[in-house]
Order: structure tokens, then sequence, then C-alpha cells
């Protein structure tokens, strides 16, 4: 579903991104976890059409990003780390604006808002704008809208990071409801409980290089350690624990 | 007093740290190029004028006098009526207010630290445009070094107390609005500004500066001009200060300085003041939205415009939305209002009629001048809404770019979005100062189909530049027209309008002037205004196109590095 080639993104003398490849298969759940400043966000805006790389691609389902943006952005749905949205119009329009974006059927949009808005709580606030809402609420309305065109694909920038523990809750299974239905998540994130207990797959990125991929007992076994649990493998991996 | 220096320490330190960049050092010598040029054009005007005054006998002081007062009223109102806006965004809307609010600093200093930051905002530029009107009086006056002395001590304190007066207008205005109309402030704001603008008339009286015949002789409009001004307004002490000071009196020029400096010392206290006691309650006011008030309405929008594709509507309706929700743009629409208003008044009330010179040829130069102005009002326009439209999309602009529609098509609903309201406006305007005017039908035609042409073009202009320009962190979108793609795109539209004015204005003097002598054109003139008429066509078929293309590359590029 995705594959990254020889992925590159540098910022001045920075390198974000560093040759990176990757390929995530369809219905997968791919946990993309690293140090802050690593290069997750720089790869997931890469993915999502956002960015431009500097050297190498971004294919999804077979279409190049560079070459069809627009038929390759309309198989994601895209929830960046913070929730920008139009504070102007109410949680409701906004909805209506992203599915008419992605055309959306009139009916098909009738029935997914409602239960999506149900899902995320969101129904009673539906009809405010959403200046007033709180961080939580954008984040889900954000979420809401992404998941309202049926995407092949969902890339999640720290999808819980403001989220209550029921909203954690309710995102877990959600996503994991998805994949089973064949849906592809591509999700960075800081807990680590949660990719241990989510992900099927696991990259870990450091300085802009993919160090580590696989599932939890590959990456245990990388990191050549018996009974730990992810976040010791993640420690080794980054060598962080040297400054600890 | 110093936690209020720490508090201004961060945009010092912002500011030092755009550092000097060579793209921005080649800006920073354009935009000071602009400036000294307008600084030396009012330094010539006013030493002109003040030359010619010298030259009237008898009265010439006094209309020197006269000048200098009316200055330094409009002066004194230009102050209060930018503080008002830099004050409000300052105290109440900037975003690190959250932040300043939360550390351990009282009210009043916030207040403080903010006060002097817009004081400095709103007042240094009017400051800079009034010097060289000051200089040239001492120069004509043959003023000694004191009276230089003197422009720095009175204007000191006239920026203070319009500052501090603004303040605490803003201030007072915050507390009185209840808390579900604090974003109509706006409108509140639109309205004290129509007033300041209208008493600012009222008090100056133009019309006896030029209207002698209202006056039974020359004695009493001599008593008129120079009767003493209101004692109250600080802008009369100012006067009175310099006045002294140019005849080389310094004692009362002194007394008008600390009487000035008395009254802004009492201002700031009294802010102070006020600020300790409202100023947080204010701002804890002002952070409420409107939201909880906002009444669900049925998809009126969403039908409408039912027969453009999917994401062509969505952002249609959204921009529509959101321009309707926000208060910031309605005072700006108060502004441009006045300036339209103004604008079409003038034509009103000018004498045509009375001229001597009643020909077919004044008429239409008036007529092309008339589309001069006309264009320049839809510069004005598109400078304050389209020009913008794409920094205001500021961190959302996320969205435009993951969305499944090329950023081209993006550019062009912007486009369309402004070009039917702009055009609108733009025939009408033409259309009701025509028909005062009392232009002939063909110059009427000639017109409207031009603006018909120049208003995409504008507009195109507006989008792409603005596009090519954008400044997604903008405080106040609209003010990324005062930087330097804004001032690329005023340069442009001017350049434009002006070649397509010269290229009609050629061919319709002849044509006009072979309908007098009654003679058929010759073919050689007939082919000149084809070619000419055609070269304007294509002009502006170029700036509809071009400018889009180039905003789309460079805002490609801007994310795409
Ligand atoms: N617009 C930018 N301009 C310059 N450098 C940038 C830009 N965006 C990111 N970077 C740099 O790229 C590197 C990777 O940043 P990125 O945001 O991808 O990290 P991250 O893994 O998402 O970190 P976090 O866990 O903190 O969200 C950092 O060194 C950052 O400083
Ligand atoms: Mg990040």
């Amino acid at each position: 579903m995705i594959d990254l080639i020889n992925l590159s993104k540098h910022f001045g003398n920075i390198k974000a991104v560093d040759i990176l490849n990757l390929s995530v298969s369809s219905g997968e759940l791919f946990g993309f976890i690293g140090p802050n400043g690593a290069g997750k966000t720089t790869t997931i805006q890469m993915i999502g059409g956002l960015l431009a790389p500097t050297e190498g691609s971004v294919i999804i389902d077979g279409i190049d990003m560079a070459k069809e943006p627009e038929k390759a952005k309309k198989k994601i749905g895209l929830i960046p780390d913070r929730p920008f949205l139009y504070e102007k119009l109410t949680g409701m329009e906004f909805l209506k604006f992203t599915a008419d974006l992605y055309e959306v059927s009139e009916e098909a949009f009738l029935e997914n808002t409602e239960k999506i808005l149900n899902m995320f709580s969101l129904i009673d606030r539906a009809h405010e704008l959403i200046e007033s809402y709180s961080h939580g609420m954008k984040q889900r309305l954000i979420m809401s809208a992404a998941l309202l065109h049926e995407p092949l694909l969902i890339v999640v920038d720290e999808p819980m990071v403001g989220l209550d523990p029921r909203g954690i809750k309710m995102v877990k299974n959600l996503f994991r409801s998805l994949v089973a239905k064949g849906t592809t998540i591509f999700m960075s994130t800081h807990t680590l409980r949660l990719a241990e207990d989510v992900c099927d797959r696991i990259g870990i990125i450091n300085n802009g290089k993919l160090i580590a991929t696989g599932t939890i007992n590959e990456l245990k076994h990388t990191a050549q350690i018996g009974e730990a649990d992810l976040e010791e493998v993640f420690f080794q991996l980054t060598e962080e624990e040297i400054s600890l | 007093m110093k936690q209020a220096v720490i508090l201004l320490n961060p945009r010092l330190l912002s500011f030092r740290n755009k550092g000097f960049a060579k793209d921005r050092s080649i800006r920073l010598i354009i935009f000071a190029g602009i400036g000294i040029s307008f600084w030396a054009g009012i330094f010539a005007i006013c030493y002109r004028v003040l030359m010619y005054f010298q030259r009237v006998e008898g009265i010439g002081n006094i209309l020197a006098y006269k000048l200098l007062s009316m200055v330094l009223l409009i002066f004194f109102s230009l102050l209060i009526f930018s503080s008002i806006l830099t004050s409000l965004s300052n105290l109440y809307m900037s975003k690190d207010l959250t932040l300043v609010h939360s550390l351990p600093v009282p009210g009043e200093k916030i207040f403080l630290a903010k006060w002097i930051e817009s004081t400095i905002d709103s007042s240094w530029m009017v400051v800079v445009y009034a010097i060289p009107v000051f200089i040239s009086y001492g120069i004509v006056f043959k003023a000694g070094p004191f009276f230089y002395i003197d422009i720095a001590l009175t204007l000191f304190p006239l920026c203070i107390i319009a500052s501090a007066l603004s303040s605490i207008m803003v201030l007072v205005i915050v507390i009185i609005l209840p808390a579900s109309r604090i974003r109509s402030i706006f409108v509140f704001l639109g309205l004290v500004l129509l007033v300041i603008l209208y008493t600012t008339f009222r008090l100056l009286r133009p019309e006896r500066l030029v209207n002698t015949e209202n006056f039974a002789s020359l004695l009493s409009y001599l008593n008129n001009l120079s009767a003493p001004s209101y004692p109250l307004l600080p802008s009369t002490w100012a006067f009175d200060s310099l006045k002294a000071a140019l005849i080389g009196d310094a004692s009362c020029s002194l007394f008008n300085v600390a009487l000035s400096m008395s009254c802004a010392a009492f201002l700031i206290f009294s802010s102070i003041l006020i600020a300790r006691a409202i100023y947080f309650k204010g701002f804890s006011k002002s952070q409420a939205s409107m939201a909880r008030l906002f009444q669900h309405k049925k998809e009126r929008l969403d039908k409408l415009f039912s027969f453009l594709s999917g994401p062509t509507k969505s952002f249609v309706v959204k921009e529509i939305k959101t321009f309707l929700r926000d208060q910031a743009q309605w005072s700006q629409i108060f502004l441009i209002g006045a300036l339209i208003v103004i604008y079409t008044y003038n034509f009103s009330v000018l004498p045509i009629e009375q001229s001597p010179i009643k020909s077919v040829y004044l008429q239409n130069l008036l007529s092309f001048l008339n589309v001069a102005l006309a264009a320049f009002v839809l510069i004005s326009v598109t400078a304050r809404f389209a020009f913008p439209s794409i920094s205001i999309e500021g961190s959302s602009f996320w969205i435009v770019r993951s969305a499944p529609i090329p950023l081209r098509t993006f550019l062009w609903i912007k486009f369309f979005i402004y070009l039917f309201p702009l055009l609108i406006l733009s025939e009408i305007l033409i259309v009701v100062t025509n028909l005062l005017l009392n232009v002939t039908p063909f110059m009427m035609y000639l017109s409207i189909i031009t603006l018909f042409f120049l208003t995409p073009g504008v507009v195109s202009l507006g989008i792409g530049l603005g596009a090519a320009y954008p400044d997604f962190n903008s405080e106040n979108p609209a003010h990324t027209v005062a930087g330097f793609g804004g001032l690329v795109f005023m340069i442009i539209s001017a350049a434009y309008i002006g070649a397509v004015i010269v290229l009609e204005a050629g061919p319709v003097y002849t044509i006009f002037m072979s309908g007098i002598r009654n003679e058929n054109l010759s073919c050689f003139q007939l082919l000149w205004i084809i070619g000419s008429f055609f070269t304007a066509f294509l002009i502006s078929m170029l700036a509809i196109i071009l400018p889009m293309r180039f905003g789309e590359k460079r805002l490609m590029r801007g994310f795409f590095r």
C-alpha cells in the first residue's frame, strides 16, 4: 500500500529524512516511533503529499505521489499532529466540506456522519463553531473528517495527543476494526504501549534513518534483549539510555 | 517598569534575529528607496506651498499658520486612528497574550509593555512622514535650532497622548461590550473611526480656507482664519508651541510643551490605573468565542452552489462562510465603504457645470481620470481582501495541501470568489460616477468594457502575488499586503492600469477629433486604433494568466523545497 523508495528530505543542511526505504502492505497497522526530531512528522507529511521529497519517491497503492498527486491523495485520510482547522466553520460544516472535497455522495455522507459523530461523541456540539472546541475535540473532528470518505490508507501523526482515556480506548478499537476490514494504517506515536498493543509491525527512526523494522519479537531479537518490552528495545536501539 | 521591559525583549530579539539575509537586504533597499522618495515628495510639496504663501502679501503668514494647525490636527487624528487599531490588536488579540498572562507579572505591567509596543507601532510612520512638513516650515521661516528641538519636544507628548487616549478608549469599550458581542467590536470601532473622521473635518472647516465668497470682506475672512483654535485640543498646544518656536519665543513655546507633557504624564498614569482595574477582566472576556450563540441554519449556500463540482463547491462555501463570520474583515469593509463614499461624493459636488472650458475634450479627460480612480479603488479593495486571501489560510493550509485537488484549481477558485463581487463593485462605481460626470455614451461603454477587463487582471495579480509571497504565520493576514509581495502587487497593478489607459486614450482622442472635424478616419489611423485596443486586450489577458502561473509556481516551491 505504501512504498517509500530512497526517500530523503533536507531542510538546508539538516537531513530530516535520510534515504528511507520502507514498504507497508495492505491491511497492516504500521507503527512509526522515534525520538523528538527524528523525522516522523516529515515522513508523514511526504506520504500525505504536504511536502515534496528532496529525493526519492512515495508510492501509494501503486500511484506515484509526485506524478498523480490528486489520485494518490484521494486514497489517503490524513490526521496531522496539530489540529489546525477552519475555525469559522462549524464541526458539521467542516465534515460537509471534506465530504464535498472527496466527492462523498449525499447518502453516504448522511449515513456516515451520524455514525462517526456518535462514535467520537461530537454529535451534541456539531453545530458549534470549531473555534470554540477544545483541543481534544478538534482532534476528534479531524479524525472524523479523515474517516468520512472511507480511505484505503489512514496516515496518523500522534493520534492520542489530547484524547481522554475513553477516546484512546475507542480509537484503539477503531483502528483494529478498520485494519480487520482491510484498511492500512500508518501511525507515528510516542506512546510505546499503544504501539505494542495495536501495531502489526513497527519501524524505529532516528536522525532521519530507519534503524529497525519488524514485529515486536523481531525487534527484540535485533536489540538482543530477551524478556524486555518495547521501551527497552526503543532505548537500546536509539541509544538514548546512555544519557539517562 | 523592569518587568515591562523584560516583556518587550522577545519582540526586540525576534526583530534582531530576522537578520540580514541577502534577499532581505534587497527588499530593504527597495522599501527604503520608496520611503525616501515619498519623504522627499512631501518635503518638496510642502516647501513649495509655503514659499508660495510667503509671496502672498499680508496674509501669507496667516495662511501658513492655518495650514500648520490643520496639519497638526490631521496628524493627531491619524495617530488616534492608528493607535486604536494597534492597541486593540496588541492588548487583546496578539497570539502571545495567553502566554504573557500566565507569567507572574501583574496585569498593569503587561498593559504597560503592550502599550509601549503599540505606541511605537502606531506612531513611527506618522512621525516619519510629518517631519518633512515641519522641516520645511523651519527652512521657509528661517527658524533657529530651537525650532528643530521643539519639533521633537512637541511630537513626543502628542504621540503619547494619542496612544494613551486610544488605549483608555479600547480598555473601556472591551469592558462595556457584553461578552457575547465582543467579537462585534470591529463594528463598534468602525463607528468610532467614522466619528473621528467627521469631527476632524468639522474642526478643520476646510471650506473656509477656499471659499472667500461667504465672507463679506477680506477682513472678516482674515479674522476668521486667525481666530483662535480649540484651546483644549492637544494639537493646539503643539501648534502654539511650534508657532512660538518659529518666531523665536522660547518661553511661550516651552510653556506649551510643558502643558502637553503634563497631560501626557497624567494620561499614562490614568491608563495604568484603569488597566489595573479592568485590563485582565476585559482580556478574559475577549477570549470567549461567539460560537455558543451560533444559530444553526439550513444549508442554503450548499444548495445555491450545487451546480459546482464537489471540491470546488466545498471551497467556495467555506470561503464565503469564513469571510462572513470573520468580524475583522468587517472593519475593513467599513474603511473601504468610507473610501468609496468619499470618492463618489467628490464627483457629485464637482463644479463641472461652471467650468469655463466646457468641452468634449475636458469630459473625455475626466472620464479617463475616472477610470483610473475607479481602478485605484479596485486596487485597494483587492489589496485588502484578495491579496491576503492565501495567507489567511494560515496553519490550516495543510488541508489544501492534502486535498485531492491541484493547487492550481484552488487558486482559481480563490480568483473567481473575489472576481465576482469586485467586478460588480467596480462596474457600479464606474457607471454611477460616469452618470454624475455626464459622459458621452461612447465613453460610458468604453469604461464599462475597460473595467470588465481590468478587474480580472487586477484580481489575478492580487491572488497570484498573494500566493507567491504568502505569510502563513501572520498574526493579521490583512497586513501581509504591507510586505514585499504587496508592494510588488501595487506597483505592477498600477503599471498595468496605466498602460491600458494610455493605450486607449490615444485612439479615443483621435476618434473624437475626427468626429468634431467631421472627417473620416484614415486607413493608417484605423489600423493604429485597432492595434492599440488589441494591445490593451492582450496585456489584460497576460495580466490574468501570468500572475496566477507565477503564484502557483512559487507556492509549490515554498512547500517543495
Ligand atoms: N520546516 C522545517 N524547516 C527546517 N527544519 C525542519 C522543518 N520541519 C522539520 N525540521 C527538522 O527536521 C527534523 C525532523 O523533524 P520532525 O518534525 O519530522 O520530527 P518528529 O520525529 O516528528 O519529532 P517529534 O517527535 O518531536 O514530533 C528536525 O530536526 C526538525 O528540526
Ligand atoms: Mg512530529
